[in-house]
């Protein structure tokens, strides 16, 4: 399978008359992108927000973050399964609008996180302080159950992206990167010397405000199956996970898989890299029992030398990725396991809630207990009144001059068990 | 499988109580957990997972874990799951501790338990 991807640099957004990409430059018709995405008869109203880079700007409570993508040619259409029909995506041609992503905030728990600060150190923990950010602000109507109220804000998210992204498909991209990977015996004719590595992608399936979708199915029903990488770069996987800010996985980072780009840099030099192995986290231990049974065996029937096991979430998950990484081990192949840790406020406790000699191969994405005092900013998008109330925030969190004292867990994206943040740590 | 489920949320024993044997030990998260650890010492097995939410054990003060009814030899595996969760537990409440909610987002925390202990009971009750 062969996926051209087009992207196309955008450095700055603007609201216009007219939504269209000229000179780089993103102008966005906010009549017509509010009305594209409204009508869901659970929402009260929705309005829009731009943030850009270096702006004194804190949005929060975050939701999703996504990407705007488009496909040009070849089967499908972005968010298979979710906006377009359930066709097998990941080949021809997909335009990106790069620097933007659509944000979506909205309240709908009590509790509530997601901080992206557009400036200061806050800025430095997430990766969406560095976008121009069209962001959505979300009433819902009275009494809407916490159910539909997340399913209706997820559906906004994705609209108003592919809404965006439809702007891309006649343009002339700035760079156009080719990912391919090869049906398994080709690959292996081709690259007879390079050791095979697999990537098992873990995906928080664990209920409200915790799940993950795969081509619209309900990644906690799934048994670990096979993809294409290329097939969740068309938008194969999205998020339905509102919980644990900095180490969910939005949409944008499903998109943009750091671990996917940095084996495909490989592929074919140092590695074969032969695909993506996706499994879920559920509650139920028979359900995880199974999952990593199933991830080793069809580690072991591809005949991997290598695997890369991502996380994502908190607790729960740790035993997931243990299970994952020493049933891949025990089937004799090297395993790299990809998390990031909870070690408490010095950074002395215990990581992770499980561990096992096997796991010997570590990638930390830092440390969520960290604490980072966010000075006050001149625009909140969103609200700040739950900072209090936010993972990671405390009695006194948000202190009378607009600062905001927390662990590093409220900031959305800060501890990306993907890699896809600045964080990490170096040593033996 | 017939199971137990031991929580502190009451939405479970509202929602669950015609179904399941349910034991509702109006006490602390903690105290659901180390009941739980009890329990599996008698030769329960534990069948979710206690930390089960990516919600903190510092933030939710409710917590449901479903454990077998029936009592076998113990098994090692729900011994080392349920220890680690109560290490971790008592780690994140020992930085600090849950604030007093308000009715609101305390019923919130309770739809989140309920939703996380339904996603194991669907699971658990295919062809049972």
């Amino acid at each position: 399978m062969r996926l051209e991807l087009g992207n196309i640099y955008i450095n700055d957004v603007k609201l216009a008359d007219t939504t269209k990409v000229e000179n780089g430059v993103l102008y966005v018709n906010k009549e017509e992108l509010l009305q594209e995405i409204g009508g869901d008869e659970h929402i009260k109203s929705i309005d829009l927000e731009l943030a850009h880079p270096g702006e004194e700007v804190r949005i929060t409570p975050v939701k999703d973050v996504i990407e705007p993508r488009v496909k040009v040619e070849g089967p499908g259409g972005i968010f298979p399964g979710v906006l377009s029909k359930v066709d097998t995506v990941g080949s021809g041609r997909t335009h990106a609008l790069k620097n933007v992503a659509v944000v979506t905030a909205g309240k709908i728990v009590g509790f509530q996180e997601g901080i992206i600060d557009m400036t200061g150190p806050g800025a430095d923990y997430t990766p969406f302080s560095k976008t121009h950010n069209v962001v959505l602000l979300i009433e819902p109507v009275d009494g809407l159950k916490q159910h539909e109220h997340e399913a209706a804000l997820r559906m906004i998210g994705f609209k108003a992206a592919a809404y965006l992204g439809k702007v891309a498909k006649d343009l002339t991209p700035d760079e156009v990167k080719v990912y391919e990977t090869e049906p398994l015996f080709e690959s292996v004719k081709k690259y007879p010397n390079l050791p095979k590595v697999g990537y098992v992608y873990m995906l928080q399936t664990q209920g409200l405000l915790h799940d993950t979708y795969v081509y619209g199915v309900d990644a906690k029903k799934i048994v670990p199956t096979i993809l294409y990488p290329t097939e969740i770069m068309d938008g194969a996987i999205v998020s339905g996970n509102c919980v644990s800010a900095c180490d969910k996985n939005p949409t944008y980072v499903h998109l943009n898989n750091g671990i996917i780009e940095d084996l495909y840099e490989k592929h074919g030099k140092e590695i074969n890299f032969v695909g993506v192995i996706i499994t879920n986290e559920n509650v139920y231990l028979a359900d995880k029992e199974r999952s990593s049974n199933w991830t080793a065996k069809l580690c072991k029937y591809l005949s991997l030398d290598g695997v890369i096991v991502s996380q994502e979430g908190f607790g729960n998950p740790d035993t997931d990725l243990i299970m994952n990484c020493k049933k891949i081990e025990n089937e004799g192949i090297k395993t790299v396991i990809v998390t990031d840790e909870y070690a408490g406020r010095d950074g002395a406790s215990q990581s992770l809630a499980d561990a096992d000699p096997k796991a010997d191969a570590v990638v930390t994405n830092g440390n969520a207990n960290e604490t980072i005092v966010l000075p006050p900013m001149k625009r909140i998008i969103g609200t700040t009144e739950h900072v209090d109330v936010i993972a990671g925030g405390f009695a006194g969190s948000l202190r009378p001059d607009g600062s905001i004292e927390v662990e590093i867990q409220a900031i959305t994206g800060a501890t990306n068990e993907t890699g896809y943040v600045t964080l990490s740590t170096k040593g033996f | 499988m017939k199971a137990i489920i031991l929580t502190n949320n009451p939405m479970i024993l509202n929602k669950y109580s015609d179904f399941y044997l349910v034991e509702y030990i109006e006490e602390s998260l903690m105290t659901v957990l180390t009941k739980a650890r009890d329990k599996i010492h008698e030769g329960h097995l534990l069948l979710s997972h206690p930390l089960s939410g990516s919600v903190k054990p510092n933030e939710t003060i409710y917590k449901s874990v479903i454990i077998s009814q029936e009592k076998g030899t113990l098994d090692m595996n729900s011994l080392m799951i349920i220890e680690s969760s109560i290490e971790t537990a008592r780690k994140f409440i020992g930085m600090k501790e849950a604030p007093l909610w308000n009715k609101k987002i305390l019923e919130d925390f309770q739809e989140i338990d309920y939703t996380l202990i339904a996603s194991a009971i669907e699971s658990m009750k295919q062809f049972k």
